[in-house]
């Protein structure tokens, strides 16, 4: 509304135009083609009126051309401005819109990225190799497939020893100076790093061994432990016990309680059998611990001089434990699952439920 | 095994032991514990849990001094109530005993009662078999049976006037010698077995079972009794190679107590004549094999409390204990003494077996506890075990999970549709075979995990899974290895499976669709990224019936060493699974994969903007899409960052054969930012050169 009024049919065109267009952009532009209709009706470089001033500029007398030019180009600055702000509006009227249209149900389903997720025997197996490391153990592997040497014979399990039975062992059908087997428990491990790297050593041993079992509820012919060595000068049953301990309130949370009695495997002397006190009754006795409050979870001992001594090691000078835990059991103690036939069916609805232990 | 608190209590006051729950708790201590009784009061049975070096325990005796010397209070044997009245001729004039294998045959004893009737064992001996869950015959079975279960020691009634000669001999069976025993079944006999004979034929499996024509019967009149001590392996040899485990057996095979031979024989003899009347000869046969060596052990005061991590502990303290437990002190210094071990401890031989016996007198629970001072470097000590858990973790990133299967295959009906791959792992031969398998349908180990997962997606879809994504690290096994490094039978794998809708949902359900090959291999490319970068693999064309054809592919480095294969499962494989879905699925060789990640270490990238420009031109179907990478890549095109393709699109519009591929360059350089002509001048380079090397029509 600067632009004053002059005299002169010229003048006069200029702010008809003027007037015009902001009776026009008064009445407000609904749509971004109004607006480009408009701003071409006015700016348009081939059609537009406000050029077209400057067009008619050959048609003013020429003492007025200057004053004409000035009001002319006032008039243009006024509009190109007014389209400028009108662009604005338009274009914030437009995402406004588009941000209407974004707006959803918040209570649809999401685009969720694919969870996967681990075996519970490995979770555990995870977890038991993490609270190891932490106390400096390393972790050794060894082969499924083993020797009679190493699984047995080594392992202080005489030929026709009774404490074989208990091992219900998978022979291999192959000639071999000692006979093969898959593995039944991760024992043999011990052998082969014992011999391999001496003593002091430290180390644990999770894998999966195998047994002639019938499949049922709680028994599978396939299934995993982890086991623990140390060897070093003065390492006792006192050092087991602590170990045994540190090891189940940090797998099983703090006020786990753990008890060693004595029992026998040939590989120990002597022997232990680990109780745990229950995690579902906390020891004051339920269905799942036979009203004992105890648990029996590992077995365990001190490393027998012939195994010492069949490694190499001289069982005067060193002494050691070992303790063997069943990681199939672990899982379902903390995962509360009824069969381990579960572990082994591949089924996803059983295989999604398990996050990581904390 | 089973036994009754009250029979226990015939040799030590089980009030004074703290009743039911003190047994309970000091037979814990003990190691023996019980695992679980039954009934009340004086009725309560227990089912002790024995180990196989505890064959001492196997008894009502046995039990009851572990329960007095846990607690440290009297254990005695009842007064026998005088002795044995015996007349007649002397038994070495009815029957004598040869011992012909002296090692195996250590002691053989032998009474004769003559006259018997017909009779059932009292009711005090029927009830307390009936009570442990024995079955009650006849008077001379059930005295053996008795016997057995108060003192440990198995025993055998013969009927004497079956015995050819009365007569004895102890001997190895002869070949082809047979010999049907209790149970009736007539058992072939090898020269191993140990057998008691009478003049003409075998007529008891030593240690095992008796024979059934000597055995006695309603008709029975006089009865030789037998208690003997045979060699545990010899015994254990037989009864497995029959298959036969008898409570005889049992304790043979773990170790019996020649010392309680003579103590079973009359208390044995005192029931039979009790309940069938009868005389008893005077005498005993008491014929002796070689002796077994005594055995003294040494404890050392310095061992005992290194092995413990006691200090508290003293030799003052293990020589009470261990006479507590049945072993005497032979001589005792400050630092030292050495124990005699009892006839009834065949597992007690070392120092450690000493150090446990104190340590159970003492108690396991009274030992303090601490952390082994041994330090440690902590840590994998097994490359290939971080490949193992590196790929799940990845693998679980990428939304899959993990799953189990038992090793257990039938090569024939499992694996014949992956014999290409078999044969390219070197695992094509004989599979390995189980000698006794778990289930008689699946004999060998699998050469592959791929049947297993395919097992594992298809059940899945069928309880109505849409989606399946998943994987399992496991060995596989092949029979040319070596047998002294049982590891070469062996080969780690990491399979897949993917199949079904890849990532349904409500919002877009135009882009549904089944996982295909190409989720296969970008999975594979993001699993070995670690340590093969995409650029690095090199894959190839890979055949096999279990997949569609020319839906498959091994995948190797640039140097051509195998790391595994993928395909999209074929029809065979799917209908042999119900398998309506597509699957695709993959397995890796975890041995081939690097030990060490590929080394990383920063790029600068540059700060100046890029310049993208598509390219599109239409090619032969026939041409991998891999030559006209690598040919455009070796172009040399000026600041090119990256070439990706596009989009490929048949149809129509596209010439019959032809395939319409658009390629989107990046073209960016570190220096100065680049113009839009420059940029289409090397695009245009690109589109002539594929028009003269590939025909490719540009457009």
């Amino acid at each position: 509304m600067t632009a004053e009024p002059g005299p002169g049919p010229a003048d006069d065109t200029i702010s008809k135009l003027v007037a015009a267009f902001h009776e026009e952009a008064a009445r407000g532009v609904s749509s971004r083609s109004d607006f480009e209709a408009l701003k071409g009706r006015y700016l348009g470089r081939e059609k537009g009126l406000v050029p077209a001033l400057f067009a008619r500029m050959r048609e003013i007398p020429p003492a007025d051309r200057a004053s004409y030019g000035a009001r002319a180009n006032a008039a243009k600055r006024e509009i190109e401005e007014a389209i400028r702000a009108l662009g604005e509006l338009v274009a914030r009227g437009e995402t406004e819109k588009s941000e209407r249209a974004a707006a959803v149900d918040v209570t649809l389903p999401g685009r969720r990225v694919p969870a996967g997720s681990l075996h519970p025997v490995t979770i555990v197996r995870r977890r038991v190799e993490e609270i190891f490391l932490r106390m400096g153990y390393s972790i050794a592997d060894g082969p499924e497939i083993e020797n009679d040497a190493h699984n047995f014979e080594a392992l202080n399990f005489p030929p026709e020893h009774p404490a074989r039975d208990a091992q219900d062992t998978l022979f291999i059908d192959l000639q071999a100076p000692s006979p093969l087997l898959l593995r039944t428990h991760t024992s043999p491990v011990q052998i082969r790093e014992m011999k391999k790297r001496g003593a002091p050593i430290k180390i644990i041993s999770p894998g999966r061994v195998y047994r002639n079992e019938s499949v049922d509820a709680t028994h599978q012919p396939v299934f995993h432990q982890v086991e623990a060595l140390v060897v070093d000068r003065g390492i006792s049953m006192a050092d087991l016990k602590g170990t045994v301990e540190a090891f189940f309130e940090a797998l099983f949370g703090p006020g786990t309680r753990s008890r060693i009695i004595p029992t026998f495997f040939p590989f120990v002397e002597p022997g232990a059998d680990v109780h745990v006190s229950c995690i579902f009754c906390n020891g004051a006795g339920c269905r799942t611990c036979k009203g004992s409050g105890w648990v029996e979870l590992a077995g365990a001992g001190e490393v027998h001089p012939r195994v010492l001594e069949a490694c190499g090691i001289d069982p005067e000078e060193f002494s050691g434990f070992a303790f063997g835990l069943g990681l199939d059991r672990v899982a379902m103690m903390l995962y509360e699952f009824p069969d381990l036939r579960l572990l082994f069916d591949g089924e996803e609805r059983f295989l999604s439920q398990f996050a990581p232990l904390s | 095994m089973k036994f009754a608190l009250e029979w226990i209590g015939d040799r030590v006051a089980i009030a004074d032991a703290g009743g039911t729950d003190g047994v309970r708790k000091l037979l814990d201590r003990a190691g023996l514990p019980i695992e679980s009784s039954e009934g009340e009061g004086e009725g309560v049975v227990l089912d002790v849990e024995i180990t196989p070096n505890r064959p001492d325990a196997m008894s009502h005796r046995g039990l009851a001094r572990e329960v007095a010397a846990m607690a440290g209070i009297p254990f005695r044997d009842p007064g026998a109530e005088g002795e044995l009245p015996a007349s007649g001729p002397s038994v070495e004039e009815i029957a004598s005993v040869e011992i012909a294998v002296p090692r195996l045959c250590r002691r053989f004893g032998a009474r004769v009662v003559r006259g018997i009737a017909n009779a059932p064992s009292s009711p005090q001996v029927r009830a307390r078999l009936a009570g442990i869950g024995a079955k009650s015959i006849d008077a001379a079975v059930d005295a053996t049976n008795y016997a057995l279960w108060d003192l440990g020691q198995p025993l055998h009634a013969f009927d004497l006037d079956k015995v050819a000669g009365g007569r004895i001999v102890v001997r190895k069976a002869k070949r082809g010698e047979k010999l049907v025993t209790l149970d009736g079944v007539e058992r072939a006999l090898e020269p191993t077995d140990v057998v008691v004979a009478d003049g003409q034929r075998p007529i008891s499996l030593a240690g095992i079972m008796g024979g059934l024509d000597t055995a006695v019967s309603p008709a029975t009149k006089n009865v030789l009794l037998e208690a003997a001590w045979w060699d545990p392996v010899a015994v254990r040899r037989t009864s497995r190679r029959l298959g036969m485990h008898t409570d005889a057996s049992h304790r043979f095979e773990r170790g019996a107590d020649p010392e309680m031979i003579p103590a079973a024989l009359d208390l044995a003899a005192r029931l039979l004549l009790a309940a069938a009347g009868g005389t008893l000869l005077p005498g005993r046969i008491d014929a002796r094999g070689a002796a077994l060596p005594r055995r003294r052990v040494v404890l050392r005061l310095d061992r005992l409390r290194i092995l413990a991590g006691d200090p508290r502990l003293d030799l003052d303290f293990a020589a009470e204990a261990l006479t507590r437990l049945g072993f005497s002190i032979a001589t005792r210094s400050a630092r030292r003494l050495t124990a005699e071990v009892p006839s009834f401890r065949a597992d007690v031989s070392i120092e450690e077996d000493l150090v446990e016996e104190v340590l159970r007198a003492w108690g396991y629970d009274r030992l303090p506890s601490r952390l082994p001072a041994t330090a440690g470097a902590g840590g994998h000590l097994e490359p290939r075990r971080i490949i193992e858990d590196a790929l799940s973790d990845e693998a679980v990133a990428a939304g899959l999970r993990e799953t189990y299967s038992y090793p257990f295959v039938d090569r024939g009906i499992d694996e014949s549709g992956f014999a290409p791959w078999l044969e390219a792992t070197r695992t094509a031969k004989e599979p390995l075979s189980l000698a006794n398998p778990v289930d008689a349908s699946k004999p060998h180990l699998r050469s592959t995990l791929f049947p297993a997962i395919l097992d594992a997606a298809s059940r899945n879809f069928r309880h109505g899974a849409r989606h399946v994504g998943l994987f399992e690290v496991g060995r596989a096994f092949g029979s040319e290895g070596d047998p002294a490094r049982p590891d070469t039978f062996e080969s780690r794998r990491f399979a897949f499976a993917l199949g079904g809708e890849a990532r349904p949902h409500w919002s877009t359900p135009a882009a549904s669709r089944d996982a295909d090959f190409h989720d296969a291999k970008g999975l594979v490319e993001r699993l070995l990224d670690r340590w093969l970068p995409a650029e690095e693999l090199a894959w190839k064309s890979f055949e096999a019936p279990a997949f569609v054809t020319g839906a498959a592919a091994r995948c190797e480095t640039k140097a051509g060493a195998l790391l595994g294969v993928i395909g999209l499962v074929g029809r065979a494989e799917r209908e042999k699974r119900r398998l309506r879905e597509g699957v695709s699925a993959g397995e890796i060789l975890v041995d081939a994969i690097p030990r060490e990640a590929r080394s990383v270490r920063f790029r600068a990238f540059s700060l100046f903007p890029p310049i993208v420009a598509d390219l599109s031109f239409s090619l032969p179907a026939t041409i991998p899409w891999e030559s006209v990478d690598e040919f455009a890549r070796g172009l040399g095109l000026a600041n090119l960052e990256s070439l990706r393709l596009f989009d490929r699109y048949t149809g129509p519009g596209v010439p019959e054969g032809q395939v319409k591929t658009t390629v989107r360059l990046t073209f960016r350089s570190s220096e100065r930012t680049l113009e839009q002509e420059e940029v289409n001048t090397e695009r245009d380079r690109l589109a002539a050169a594929l028009r003269t090397r590939f025909g490719a029509d540009g457009g």
